[in-house]
């Protein structure tokens, strides 16, 4: 069969192409999935203080991860520097494991941690953080190795952070960095990393990269409807809010965007409950609302249960991994939020507020 | 003409290739079939070892399929 699809390929870019062994990949996500922390060890740690919560954590998946940081940060500094690791390390991973088309999915899909440590650096550095406070940060799960990161976060200015990223394909939107456009060049970053993911959807018509496109459009939705309840709510101008949609959602084209923007608040959420979203967050809105929290939960949960599904509906695909990385995510958010919110002594009302679970 | 050959084919030769096609096909499809579950199984031990008895029993369920034409090939004999 191999030989076959090597003779298929001749002729075609074969880069990224070749064989794909979904029965394993697939699995083997599925059995790390079973491995996440489950729902009823939430309100558990709700009840725990900041060293149980380690303790508790140290006997999951982020054994090594603590063992390792425990010699140099303690508290919740451990907790935030473990599970960064351990993000960093599952991901990493699952680019190891995989092969083929997959593996070129999986990392450009990943590239959004580039881009988020990059913006880290040089918001750090924007404001004079220090470099332990950057390294806090970092999650080295995209291309850029940890080291490389942590030294860029040593860097005494922002062009030198930037001549060291020359080569890298951020570079060319990075120059224009003049430190009065950070907003500008944070933009542009994200723009060409749903540019990036757009141009590997539209290359090819194979199975995997509609079921990906389905993913990341659906994704893009999420965003979308959660600036514009932010954006709406603040009672930002048509114009300004424009710029920061994102095009190529899968229910709301730029056109239905466009249509909501003239609305006011009430309006736009009356306009809503044709998506298929708005049974998940009909209950969290109203104009009444003074808080846009719990319609974002909802929207998360939407998203995280919807991928659950999806991945039920096609087992042998790329959907499981993508089902994984975003439940992962969750994760990590999770632990943060509940360990974060103890050591600010946040009533445990508001933090359970703040968990997707 | 095409008469005349079959008449000099010997029975129990014809007998011995349904025999062989019998055992060499279904062990081609066990073999087809085993390919997807047996990387699942590895995939999903690598992750929790627990599993190997598990594995190892669903990657060796298509084996019926070759030991069905083991009996046809025996019965044609």
């Amino acid at each position: 069969m191999r030989l076959l699809q090597k003779f298929r390929n001749i002729g075609k870019s074969s880069q990224y192409k070749g064989s794909s062994n979904y029965a394993y990949l697939a699995t083997r996500v599925r059995a790390m999935k079973s491995k996440l922390v489950p729902k009823e060890t939430y309100p558990r740690l709700m009840n725990m203080g900041i060293s149980e919560i380690t303790r508790l954590i140290e006997e999951t998946e982020y054994k090594q991860d603590i063992d390792k940081l425990a010699r140099t940060y303690s508290g919740v500094d451990l907790i935030e520097h473990g599970l960064n690791r351990n993000l960093a390390e599952t991901f990493t991973k699952l680019i190891k494991i995989s092969e083929g088309e997959p593996n070129y999915l999986i990392i450009e899909y990943l590239k959004n941690y580039d881009i988020w440590n990059i913006k880290t650096i040089l918001r750090g550095k924007y404001y004079n953080a220090s470099q332990n406070e950057i390294k806090e940060d970092l999650v080295s799960a995209g291309q850029l190795s940890y080291t490389f990161l942590s030294e860029l976060a040593g860097k005494e200015s922002y062009s030198e952070v930037i001549s060291a990223l020359e080569g890298t394909e951020y570079y060319p939107i990075l120059i224009g960095y003049d430190e009065t456009n950070l907003s500008d060049i944070e933009n542009n970053l994200d723009k060409m990393y749903y540019n990036g993911l757009f141009n590997v959807i539209g290359e090819s018509k194979s199975k995997d990269r509609k079921l990906f496109a389905k993913f990341i459009r659906t994704e893009i939705d999420i965003k979308n409807i959660n600036t514009l309840f932010r954006l709406k709510k603040a009672g930002v101008k048509q114009d300004e809010i424009v710029d920061l949609i994102i095009d190529g959602g899968l229910e709301l084209s730029t056109n239905s965007i466009q249509g909501l923007l003239p609305l006011s608040y009430d309006d736009f959420i009356q306009a809503l409950n044709k998506y298929s979203f708005w049974d998940s967050i009909s209950d969290a809105v109203g104009s009444d609302t003074d808080s846009l929290i719990n319609v974002e939960t909802q929207l998360k949960k939407h998203s995280l249960k919807s991928a659950s599904s999806f991945s039920h509906v096609y087992p042998l695909s790329i959907v499981p991994i993508m089902d994984y990385i975003i439940s992962k995510r969750n994760e990590v958010n999770n632990l943060r939020i509940i360990a974060r919110g103890k050591a600010a002594n946040l009533s445990d009302e508001i933090i359970m507020n703040q968990l997707v679970i | 003409m095409v008469g005349e050959e079959l008449a000099v084919m010997d029975a129990s030769g014809l007998r011995a290739i349904g025999a062989g096609l019998a055992v060499g096909l279904t062990g081609i499809a066990s073999g087809i079939a085993e390919k997807d579950i047996g990387s699942a199984a590895i995939g999903a031990m690598a992750e929790n070892e627990a599993l190997f008895g598990k594995g190892l029993i669903l990657t060796v369920i298509p084996e019926t399929i070759v030991i069905f034409g083991l009996v046809v090939a025996l019965l044609i004999k």
